[in-house]
């Protein structure tokens, strides 16, 4: 390595060196600094090979378009798994904020007791301080609904007492698990309540499941996030050691390098976006091919249900996180194999 | 513009490739380095390239330490030298005109003045009707042409070359010994690595003789 002497004596004049041009400083005897161009016309040439090497870049892709289309393929299918947790979580994420609102208490009425009655119990559930607002279903109408949701009218229909009992929906004032403990616990004392259930369990179940299910799309996300960096890391390492001579020749005329790393970049990264752009139609696909079957599902059941879709915002990030992948995997792979290419 | 002050190198720890070389090459200078091959030719040359880095002793280059050049600026400084390979090193996937601009495209300059210094360049070795042809149609002197050609595009103030002549009749190795004369002629500092005593004899310079990695002869000094 360099002896790292310091030029005792001799004081450094001008301004400071700019990096390119530190050289001046590095030796004492007065010689030509090691750049000599503005930097406009630096900035204009760094420009015009960024463009250049982006569209040699493709047109190396184009010439060879089953293996590029091959790795662009791979990208997609590394990609496909997570982004597709990721709908379904934002799905289940909805599912979440809805079931924060209907954290409710279901108040079951001893089933001797008739409809006025029941009007009354109400009346005296909806007096405690802690209650906002209260939902009479009479035995009937639960009997009605119970049918409804699971279309099971015709069985039904043969027994001849209903065995439902008569409920009220109670939707407390404070959510708090205590606060929800403490009001079941003061309804379940008031004459004609059978039994009170506190719903906030399954909120809670279900808040874990988003939990769960968010820790496996990051843990899978990074996973292939991986594999994608290896994908375009051999790609692209093979392409250098193709073009091994060529690296070679223009180091030894003066080639930093960030000008030998530029075009397999731009290789990287168009990798990354065409992987990206594939991802998206098979996630597309994908959604249209599952489309009829779940709203079938989700009609069956009595509800409105319909697959959550990319749209712009999550197919922005999707993209970008795929150009930057395959840039970041190309990097990786010039960088390391560039230190093993010494000009002979 | 080149001064080797006591330098020595050794690879692997044992084969002392250079040993106590002290010369130095002033600006305008065209020299001759000689010997049998193994002598340290090829090693001199690499190191005022900065391939290497002496092992011994301080090798300064149009006033660089080039020991103490840092990684980032080697890239810089080669810049300055013009390079003619015994194998030309030409690229054969691209037309001579784009081998010539290689240099140029590396230093950014602009399309316009890369296609006139290009084509000036391959107008003085007489190649300018070539310019679509790629290497492979060349014959060697031409592509040794063509290496010359992308050596002084950017008009370096140092023109190295190792064996330039190497696999030429001698015809065509005068023919290239001249063009290095016609350079040196408008002050390019010229050193030409040769073993072709018979050629470079005639031709009356400066010439190093190397042995085992001393320098034994520093005859024709002007």
């Amino acid at each position: 390595m360099t002896t790292p002497r310091k030029p005792a004596t001799t004081p450094r004049r001008g301004a400071r060196p700019t990096r390119r041009a530190a050289p001046a400083a590095a030796a004492r005897a007065p010689k030509p600094a090691l750049s000599s161009t503005q930097w406009g016309s630096r900035f204009r040439a760094w420009a015009r090979h960024h463009k250049a090497m982006a569209i040699d870049s493709v047109r190396r892709l184009l010439r060879y378009p089953i293996g590029s289309l091959l790795t662009m393929l791979a990208i997609a299918i590394a990609l496909v798994l997570p982004a597709a947790l990721w709908l379904t979580l934002s799905s289940a994420r909805l599912l979440d904020a809805e079931l924060d609102d209907s954290a409710t208490l279901t108040v079951y009425l001893q089933s001797r007791i008739d409809t006025a009655q029941a009007g009354r119990v109400e009346q005296a559930v909806a007096a405690e301080p802690a209650v906002k607002t209260t939902r009479l279903i009479t035995a009937a109408q639960g009997m009605a609904d119970f049918q409804q949701a699971l279309g099971l009218e015709d069985a039904l229909d043969g027994l001849e007492d209903n065995p439902l009992p008569a409920s009220i929906v109670v939707t407390p004032a404070s959510v708090a698990p205590e606060a929800m403990q403490a009001l079941s616990g003061r309804l379940e004392a008031l004459s004609g309540v059978d039994e009170v259930r506190v719903d906030l369990a399954w909120v809670e179940r279900l808040r874990h499941l988003a939990e769960l299910g968010q820790r496996v799309t990051l843990a899978l996300g990074v996973l292939f996030g991986l594999g994608v960096l290896l994908v375009v890391g051999n790609t692209i390492r093979l392409a250098v050691e193709s073009r091994r001579r060529e690296i070679e020749v223009v180091m030894l005329i003066g080639a930093t390098h960030a000008f030998v790393r530029r075009p397999f970049l731009y290789s990287g990264a168009w990798y990354g976006l065409g992987g990206g752009l594939l991802a998206l139609g098979l996630l597309t696909l994908g959604g249209r091919w599952l489309a009829l079957p779940v709203q079938a599902l989700a009609a069956s059941y009595g509800a409105g249900f319909s697959l959550p879709a990319l749209g712009i915002g999550g197919s922005t990030i999707l993209l970008s996180c795929s150009t930057l992948l395959g840039w970041l995997g190309a990097w990786v792979a010039v960088t390391r194999h560039l230190a093993s290419i010494k000009p002979r | 513009m080149i001064a080797f002050e006591n330098v020595g190198k050794r690879y692997g720890g044992r084969f002392e490739a250079l040993s106590h070389l002290s010369f130095s090459v002033g600006r305008g200078e065209m020299v001759f380095l000689t010997g049998h091959s193994g002598a340290g030719k090829s090693s001199l040359l690499r190191l005022i390239m900065r391939l290497e880095r002496p092992s011994r002793g301080r090798v300064v280059v149009a006033g660089h330490d080039i020991a103490r050049l840092h990684a980032s600026q080697v890239p810089f400084y080669r810049r300055q030298i013009g390079v003619v390979f015994q194998d030309h090193q030409l690229l054969f996937d691209r037309s001579i005109f784009h081998n010539v601009a290689l240099p140029l495209e590396i230093q950014g300059a602009s399309p316009r003045e890369v296609a006139r210094r290009v084509r000036a360049s391959l107008d003085k070795v007489g190649l300018l009707h070539r310019e679509r042809a790629l290497p492979i149609e060349l014959s060697g002197g031409e592509q040794q042409r063509v290496g010359i050609a992308r050596a002084v595009v950017n008009k370096p103030s140092l023109l190295l070359a190792d064996e330039p002549t190497g696999n030429l009749d001698p015809q065509l190795s005068a023919d290239i010994m001249a063009l290095f004369e016609d350079f040196n002629r408008i002050g390019t500092t010229v050193m030409i690595a040769s073993h072709d005593l018979a050629l470079i004899t005639r031709l009356r310079h400066r010439m190093l003789r190397l042995s085992d990695g001393r320098l034994v002869a520093d005859e024709g000094a002007q």
